[in-house]
């Protein structure tokens, strides 16, 4: 099996290498591999760069604190890979690595090979995932030698296999929790039991340490970790983590050496862990391959069928239908009560700032949040709600048989999330506007009032333009637009992504010119007769040009959605 | 005429060039009439039939649905449409009763609850209305995309690949319901692999071959044909025949 694996990975990224290569004849795919390179060559190496002429010393931290890192370090690090292990049990996390291909559920479940063999293969084909998630930290790193980053790497490749290979002992293990054979339930709750003793002997000890007297600073602190953890019982039940965390501090040759050891053989019994667990691993791989078989697709949304309180009627405008459709595709996987829930949770945190006072800054720090994620509603969150025709181009092949006018469908497919959002954005700004005394004392409520007002009614005008930007776009390089949880890889799908982005707040811009213009206007005129109060008119002008700005453009988008070949539209690899 | 398709072409565009899957088609299917499509893989088969159904825009020529173009009018030709693909296209987030529910709207049919229970009746999917596509077999899904297909009155229906994963009470009943369809009026395109299916079912046949149609007519006008009359009785033989894929005789 271990010749096979190697032959699939070898030929996988062979092909996939060549894959990538050969679409850069097509333009947008050089464009986005340049542009992407472009990026990575000025975020990653070029920062780099500088970095090292700055270092000097000019700046950084004192020798005192450098040493109390080092000699702290490997213990802080093996706390917070303990927490993340005892985490990793409390939450519904996996690995992945149960996650078989379709093409591998095909050809190796039905091979007369082991299930052993097969977890083995994909711990081999997780690697270069994991090998270049171990590079990226050691290029960040300033000012290190060359050989300096190849160590950090070896090092951080070694924590994330453990991690990788853990976690998926730990989803294996949870199966076994409540096993109804005896000997299979002792087995499964035993490295619970050892986690669980080994935390709080830490916690106990790190407790006393830290209540006798508080520590100055974070650099006595890391130094008083580091004396706790060194010490007697959280010593020993530390170890396998101080252990793996040690290589990335540990001192060319001989201390990195003997580190790079003692965590290659903590891997090694996770490894022997995992491969125990073979009986568990065929229930969880077959379990794994029968959800592959009933759900195509990578990492496909599990709904759930639940009654939502809209039926559809059965005549209406066709808009109607669409935003409907897109509502059920939400309320199937979030259930109304988790809404009614998060708005109660608002109110209760709203009303209990109001109730603490000014002077307890809570209400200036909600005020200052409910602000924040009103603007991210607005700006930042018709990019990542994709619930419209960026997603509805998977089911291409269904829209265009229905007899709809294509403007329609773009009203349609942006009425649910534009209208989500705008509902999320008066949230907050109605929760900024009860704060808003915490914050802005001198402003005249009046003057709030008004502001909140015009926010209030431009919120959605500015939502469904970048609504209407995205799926414009959508229809426009529909393949460079990734079908529903999918995600195109490479450097060239990533400049795709920066000129998309780039493209689409540059078009924003342009968009609320106009209106932003006519309300501008609109303001100037009312000022000297209705004071403050001008805000609401200006931004009532500004939302009207908006408005017919998007009309027009869901209207100019028709002919573009009428000629949109199926075949543009590209499944990414 | 209900399809009217005139000197329909469509091509690919590849890494290598352009490539024609369908090349100057031609044929009419009147009302009441049920017409087999059939051709090896790559024919050009299932593009004709996207065109057909507004999915796929001509490279070149005309399609007609009840004299309704359906490049220069699209909704009026694709309100007379019902489209069955041979891979079941369902949203995932709607249940059996709300994709129906949906059709109707969308299709602003009449009487629509009447309907919709006995469809669900005729494809056996009674019960099964409250359950998302992932809880149903993949037949279950084939019958979900037949149900909304006829749940309207469509003037022309269009199949490609009908019977695929029905089991065979289901594929029983799909055979009678394409044969009641015809007889209410509707015309019928249908296209499969399965030959004795069309042979039993269809009023017509017409064979496509590399994008172009080698082929068309009622079974005793092909078997009439002077060379093929030689290939023998049965579609099957006929389509060998026609495709130049038939074993002369004394041949293994």
């Amino acid at each position: 099996m271990l010749g096979a694996s190697l032959y699939i990975i070898g030929c996988s990224a062979r092909n996939r290498v060549r894959a990538r290569l050969r679409r850069l004849r097509e333009p947008r795919y050089l464009i986005g591999a340049i542009v992407g390179a472009a990026y990575l060559y000025f975020s990653v190496f070029a920062r780099m760069g500088r970095r090292g002429r700055r270092a000097g010393p000019r700046g950084g931290p004192s020798a005192a604190t450098l040493e109390a890192l080092r000699s702290g370090a490997p213990a802080a690090v093996g706390l917070a890979l303990l927490a993340a292990t005892a985490v990793g049990w409390l939450l519904p996390f996996d690995s992945g690595l149960l996650d078989f291909s379709q093409a591998e559920v095909q050809f190796l479940f039905p091979a007369p090979v082991s299930r052993r063999s097969l977890l083995v293969h994909r711990m081999m084909r997780s690697q270069i995932g994991i090998l270049l998630g171990s590079i990226i930290p050691a290029l960040m790193v300033q000012s290190f030698s060359g050989y300096a980053r190849l160590r950090i790497s070896i090092a951080t490749w070694l924590i994330l296999s453990t991690a990788k290979i853990y976690a998926t002992g730990v989803s294996l293990a949870r199966t076994r929790l409540t096993s109804r054979d005896a000997r299979a339930r002792r087995v499964a709750w035993l490295p619970l039991t050892v986690l669980g003793s080994a935390c709080a002997i830490v916690a106990i000890n790190l407790l006393r340490a830290f209540r006798a007297a508080p520590p100055d600073g974070a650099r006595e602190a890391i130094v008083r970790i580091g004396s706790v953890v060194s010490h007697g019982l959280p010593r020993v039940v530390l170890w396998p983590f101080v252990a793996l965390a040690a290589p990335l501090f540990a001192p060319w040759p001989g201390e990195y050496l003997v580190a790079m050891l003692e965590a290659a053989l903590v891997m090694a019994v996770c490894v022997a862990w995992v491969l125990a667990s073979d009986a568990t691993f065929q229930d969880a791989a077959e379990e794994v391959a029968a959800r592959k078989a009933q759900q195509p697709g990578p990492r496909a949304v599990k709904y759930r069928a639940r009654a939502t309180g809209w039926d559809l009627a059965p005549s209406g405008r066709a808009e109607v239908a669409f935003a409907w459709k897109a509502a059920m595709q939400t309320l199937r996987v979030v259930d109304i009560r988790s809404f009614v829930r998060v708005a109660a949770i608002l109110v209760l945190i709203t009303v209990s700032s109001t109730a603490f006072g000014r002077t307890s800054g809570l209400p200036a720090i909600v005020g200052v949040f409910a602000l924040a994620g009103a603007g991210f509603a607005v700006l930042m969150a018709p990019q990542i709600l994709r619930v419209d025709l960026r997603q509805d181009l998977k089911h291409l092949e269904l829209l265009k048989t229905w007899p709809v006018r294509a403007s329609a469908v773009v009203r349609g497919e942006i009425a649910w999330p534009g209208g989500l959002l705008t509902v999320l954005a008066w949230i907050l700004i109605g929760i900024a506007l009860v704060l808003s005394s915490a914050n802005f004392s001198r402003v005249p409520i009046g003057v709030r009032l008004d502001a909140a007002g015009a926010a209030a009614l431009v919120a959605p005008a500015l939502v469904f333009a970048q609504l209407t930007i995205h799926n414009g776009v959508a229809l426009m390089f529909p393949a460079w637009v990734p079908l529903g949880s999918q995600r195109a890889r490479g450097l060239d799908a990533m400049g795709q992504r920066i000129i998309m982005l780039g493209g689409t707040w540059l078009l924003l811009a342009i968009m609320t010119l106009p209106g932003a213009l006519a309300g501008a206007v609109v303001w100037f005129a009312f000022r000297a007769i209705v004071g403050p109060l001008a805000l609401i008119p200006g931004a009532i002008a500004c939302v009207v040009v908006l408005g017919l700005e998007v009309l027009a453009a869901t209207e100019a988008l028709g002919p573009l959605y009428e000629r949109m070949d199926v075949l543009s539209v590209e499944r990414t690899e | 005429m209900a399809i009217s398709v005139e000197h329909f072409s469509r091509t690919y565009t590849t890494a290598t060039g352009t490539v024609p899957a369908v090349d100057d088609l031609s044929f009419q299917v009147s009302a009441g009439e049920i017409v087999g499509l059939i051709g090896p893989n790559g024919a050009g088969k299932t593009t004709t039939l996207r065109a057909l159904a507004g999915i796929l825009r001509p490279t070149s020529g005309h399609v007609r649905i009840d004299g309704h173009d359906l490049v220069a009018e699209p909704i009026e030709a694709k309100r007379r449409l019902a489209f069955m693909p041979d891979e079941p296209h369902l949203f995932e987030y709607l249940t059996v009763a709300e994709h129906l529910r949906l059709v109707a709207r969308l299709y602003a049919v009449e009487d629509f609850e009447r309907r919709s229970r006995a469809l669900l009746g005729e494809l056996e999917l009674t019960g099964k209305e409250d359950s998302l596509p992932a809880e149903l077999s993949r037949g279950m899904r084939q019958k979900v995309v037949i149900a909304c297909g006829l749940v309207r009155s469509a003037t022309t229906l269009l199949f490609d690949e009908p019977l695929t994963g029905l089991d065979p009470l289901g594929i029983r009943r799909m055979r009678e319901t394409i044969a009641s369809r015809a007889r209410e009026g509707a015309a019928i395109l249908l296209s499969s692999h399965l030959l004795h299916l069309v042979e039993e079912v269809c009023t017509r046949v017409m064979i496509m071959d590399r994008g172009r149609k080698v082929a068309d007519g009622t079974f005793d006008e092909l078997r009439a044909r002077a060379e093929l009359a030689q290939a023998g009785s049965s579609l099957e033989q006929i389509f060998l025949r026609v495709t130049g894929h038939d074993i002369p005789s004394g041949q293994p």
